[in-house]
């Protein structure tokens, strides 16, 4: 009896332990991917991160592919975990949307790694990838949808969320690319802006981004 | 004369390559091969791959500004200006639904070079939606990055379309799109009405 329990402990230990190993390796792949590319990065470069064998890797996903297709997963899993976390506080729709927006912009400011894998270099990881991208888009999208009910006197085009969030992503991308991550907190009064002004208009999300400075 | 239809047609070859291989498993002897060039006459051209696939995307770019500037100029007042630019640039990316796939998809997957000038390329529509900052009731207290926003919020909705397999329908988006664009300088309720104006 004694020694089933133990060994029932044990081995949820190992699991734990392997579950781990796994989480290692999909956190080593996001950084490389950041530093290095998508096309540059190797199997190799993620091991040697997360600091596993390659036996480990290799148990867990079929290639460099699968494993940055596990990796995207959880990186949007955790990200919008983190947003909705910090949002549910927050019940009407534009403080919502401004703290959203806030905690995006500093999880990539912060980790500027992911933010390069997660907005760059998925487009380079072929056409799954980038699917995982639009869905992740749009599950931010549906969230902020909610501006839609606010009364602005205009009959919205059913497309407003996508423009509002490709304005943001545009100009998120740009800092990425010039490679200004760490000062993306400096663009947050744009950025509430460029969210804000197809649901309130530039006179309304222009008294919020001067409040936001 | 020669030397420049070498040129051209290896830039022509460079998308259609990199449009059938993707970036990455596209070599120099692809190229060379479509072309029908040598591996010299390449090298007297262009240092790399990398450097030969940004000279065929800036052509690409060139023809697509040339495009729209002139439906832009043809036009008098800034929606309707826009509104024809726009109509240009969606009519001509659903007939070439390979270049609008290069241009605005793809592209990423060439390297932080191309990446840049992917940017770069966007930005060179920012005089279209400049004039908008004149247009607008209170253009002066607009963000100095609302043209990047409006040219963010268009290339989203069109990426979409594309990724989506649908560029053929891209003309239909332009609705949405004059809204995207009109929205950051005149609010929603005016954008829609000039949307409506049709």
């Amino acid at each position: 009896m004694m020694s089933r329990q133990t060994s029932f402990q044990l081995s949820s230990l190992m699991a734990d332990q392997l579950e781990s190993l796994r989480d290692r390796i999909l956190t080593a792949m996001i950084r490389v991917v950041g530093r290095k590319g998508y096309d540059a990065t190797a199997v190799a470069d993620v091991i040697e991160e997360a600091g596993t064998s390659r036996t480990t890797f290799y148990k867990h996903f079929e290639d460099k592919h699968d494993c940055f297709l596990a990796a995207y997963d959880a990186m949007v899993e955790r990200v919008f975990a983190t947003v909705v976390a910090e949002c549910e506080g927050e019940q009407p729709w534009l403080p919502r949307v401004r703290k959203g927006l806030a905690t995006l912009v500093e999880i990539f400011s912060r980790e500027p790694e992911l933010a390069r894998t997660a907005l760059v270099e998925v487009a380079a990881a072929g056409a799954e990838a980038r699917q995982r991208h639009w869905d992740a888009v749009a599950r931010l999208t549906a969230y902020l949808d909610a501006g839609r009910k606010l009364d602005s006197g205009a009959d919205l085009p059913e497309h407003i969320s996508t423009m509002a969030v490709g304005a943001v992503s545009g100009l998120i991308f740009d800092e990425l690319v010039a490679g200004r991550t760490s000062q993306l907190p400096d663009l947050m009064p744009d950025l509430l802006f460029a969210m804000l002004v197809p649901y309130i208009g530039p006179t309304a999300a222009a008294e919020e981004m001067r409040r936001a400075a | 004369m020669v030397a420049r239809s070498q040129r051209e047609r290896l830039l022509d070859a460079a998308f259609d390559v990199v449009a059938e291989k993707g970036y990455g498993a596209t070599t120099i002897a692809d190229l060379t091969r479509e072309a029908g060039i040598s591996r010299t006459t390449f090298y007297e051209m262009f240092e790399d791959k990398e450097a030969c696939f940004l000279a065929a995307y800036d052509s690409a770019v060139d023809v697509f500004v040339r495009r729209i500037a002139a439906a832009f100029e043809a036009e008098e007042g800034w929606p309707q200006r826009v509104r024809a630019g726009l109509r240009v640039l969606l009519e001509s990316l659903a007939k070439e639904p390979r270049f609008a796939r290069l241009a605005l998809v793809d592209v990423g997957s060439a390297g932080p070079a191309a990446q840049r000038r992917y940017r770069a390329g966007l930005q060179r529509m920012t005089p279209f939606f400049d004039e908008g900052r004149d247009f607008a009731p209170d253009g002066r207290r607009l963000p100095a990055n609302v043209s990047r926003m409006a040219i963010g919020a268009v290339v989203g909705l069109v990426s979409d379309e594309i990724e989506a397999g649908r560029a053929d329908l891209l003309p239909d988006l332009l609705p949405d799109v004059l809204f995207a664009t009109l929205v950051p300088y005149l609010g929603p309720a005016a954008a829609a009405k000039e949307v409506g104006r049709g």
